[in-house]
């Protein structure tokens, strides 16, 4: 079994803000057109939220370890 | 910093970056979601462990000796390189100018920077240029309109119809009717007179009745007519004409909150969106290669993504604001090429800006054709590169790919269609690559995915729909990848 590495952890997290916003659509009585601040809720997730924590992931958990001294 | 270049060079085609906002012109919730995936699925491909690691270099060759990972990229390359020449060519139209001089321009450009060797490594540099070339317009339009981003959204949103702008030159001059190229027919919600100022023959549908009739008109040069709500314009018509000013503009949504809260499509497709991407990221960006990124490189990489996403989401919005006869016959994506607003700048302002966009889409294709030669190069079986380093195979594809954009195609279609079929190619085998010694496996999956996509994607041409069988051939990837999966799985369990 391969052991669970930070990459996997940084693709869980981009898989879950991704599922994050089909679940955002999904929900009832249209929540996600509900309008914060000038935007719908939907558009602050998939538009500014989702993608600045995408960044953030991967600058975090998707970079390699720096080699080894071998 | 180069393999972090080429890894946003080569996803962020022009044809991507103005898909996006085309996409959230025309449907917003749409728009978002291949907008995310765009952005997000590069890095979950490039975050997934897969193949021996690599020498210190930084990048390596999983695979050797087989040429069918070689062969299938070449396609794509070229596939993608038809797709961003013949968007070119729909912009030298949609700015009054010889379709040819567009796609010249291009392909000769691109071929010259691929050909001559120390212009290879321009790909930063070309990036850079396209950032600053796009992002300065977008600064002057948000400037002139005095709202920032969200507060311009708010005004799409409350907007109660898209009506034509009086500055539109759609209005002011007329423009001809095989501009209007896109998918949605022009259908009329209002009593609205149309002007032929060169005259010409005008067919419309109306409704007699409640009989549909076809009806033709011989207009002389400044002669006009009057469709009524619920007429339609036959597509396919060259004749220039003039519309009226502040009167809805067909195909447009019923109003900014129409725009705003139209419901995404079913999930269905938008998973069809997710796996296409998905699995041609993984073609494109690491089929026969293992990339590692220091943390500054996925960085950069993420940045890249994140900036792209964040320029097509504003210039979408400015584009509805200011000029919302681009919903005229469906958004098409060189329409986002031009500058929006007809009447915010004066010349040689709006000259001087739209050569800006100009050069940010020229400098975008550039850079994302060195990213492509040298991603074909580096899958090379021989070793050495010589694909990538070829000028006759190079000018070859970009030749035919040139002569291909002559016929107006769907760039974004095209660009899927690559992107899918590369990636029931060499998805699969890249996000679960096969035991060493193992490469005829690899083989085997591609050549099934690939027949399996083939198969759905023709298809498409006969236009058959349903809902499971629809999105399936609408995203012939969504069946595709799954079964090279399957092959790859079970040929696995046999070798175990």
């Amino acid at each position: 079994m391969r052991p669970v590495s930070t990459r996997s952890t940084g693709v869980v997290l981009l898989w879950l803000l991704l599922a994050g916003f089909l679940v955002l659509g999904a929900l009832p009585n249209q929540t996600a057109s509900i309008r914060l601040g000038g935007l719908s809720v939907l558009w602050w997730y998939g538009g500014l939220l989702a993608p600045a924590l995408g960044t953030l992931v991967a600058i975090r958990w998707l970079a390699d370890s720096p080699p080894r001294d071998e | 910093m180069t393999s972090v270049s080429r890894v946003l060079a080569g996803w962020l085609t022009p044809v991507a970056l103005l898909a996006v906002p085309a996409a959230l012109c025309g449907r917003a919730a749409d728009g978002l979601w291949l907008g995310l995936t765009w952005a997000l699925v590069p890095l979950i491909v490039l975050g997934l462990q897969a193949g021996p690691r690599p020498g210190p270099a930084g990048g390596g060759r999983d695979e050797r000796g087989s040429l069918f990972p070689v062969v299938t990229l070449l396609l794509t390359v070229g596939v993608l390189l038809w797709a961003n020449i013949a968007l070119a060519g729909d912009v030298a139209v949609w700015l009054r100018a010889p379709r040819w001089q567009g796609i010249v321009v291009t392909a000769v450009a691109g071929w010259l920077l691929t050909a001559w060797r120390p212009l290879r490594r321009t790909a930063p540099l070309l990036l850079s240029v396209a950032l600053v070339a796009a992002v300065a317009p977008l600064l002057q339009v948000a400037w002139a309109v005095g709202l920032g981003p969200i507060a311009a959204w708010d005004r799409v949103a409350t907007q109660a119809a898209f009506r034509f702008p009086p500055a539109s030159p759609w209005v002011t001059t007329g423009r001809s009717l095989a501009t209007a190229h896109g998918r949605a027919p022009l259908v009329f919600d209002e009593v609205h007179r149309l002007t032929a100022p060169a005259g010409g023959t005008l067919r419309a549908r109306t409704l007699d009745g409640t009989r549909p009739a076809e009806i033709e008109w011989t207009l002389t040069p400044g002669q006009s007519v009057t469709l009524r709500a619920g007429d339609e314009l036959v597509p396919g018509g060259t004749l220039r004409l003039r519309f009226e000013a502040d009167k809805r503009v067909p195909g447009a949504p019923a109003s900014g909150m129409a725009w705003a809260e139209a419901p995404p499509r079913r999930w269905l497709d938008r998973v069809g969106l997710l796996v296409t991407l998905l699995v041609g990221a993984a073609a494109l960006l690491r089929a026969g290669l293992t990339l590692r990124l220091p943390r500054h490189g996925a960085g950069f990489v993420a940045g890249g993504l994140l900036v792209a996403f964040a320029w097509a989401q504003a210039w979408a919005v400015y584009a509805v604001l200011q000029s919302p006869d681009l919903f005229l016959g469906g958004v098409a994506l060189e329409r986002l090429l031009g500058l929006p607003g007809a009447a915010l700048f004066a010349e040689p302002w709006r000259r001087t800006l739209q050569a800006f966009l100009l050069v940010a889409g020229l400098a975008a294709f550039l850079a994302s054709s060195v990213a492509l030669r040298a991603r074909l190069g580096a899958l090379d079986p021989t070793g050495g590169g010589e694909i990538g380093s070829d000028p006759g195979l190079w000018a070859g594809l970009f030749g035919g790919a040139a002569l291909a954009s002559l016929w107006p195609v769907d760039p974004w279609a095209l660009t899927l269609l690559a992107l899918g079929g590369a990636g029931c190619a060499l998805g699969p085998a890249a996000l679960y690559p096969p035991p060493p010694g193992r490469a005829a496996l690899a083989t085997t999956a591609g050549a099934v995915g690939l027949l399996v996509f083939a198969t759905f994607a023709a298809a498409q041409l006969r236009g058959t729909g349903g809902a499971l069988l629809g999105t399936a051939i609408g995203y012939p990837a969504l069946v595709g990848a799954p079964a090279g999966a399957l092959v790859l799985w079970l040929g696995r369990g046999r070798a175990g």
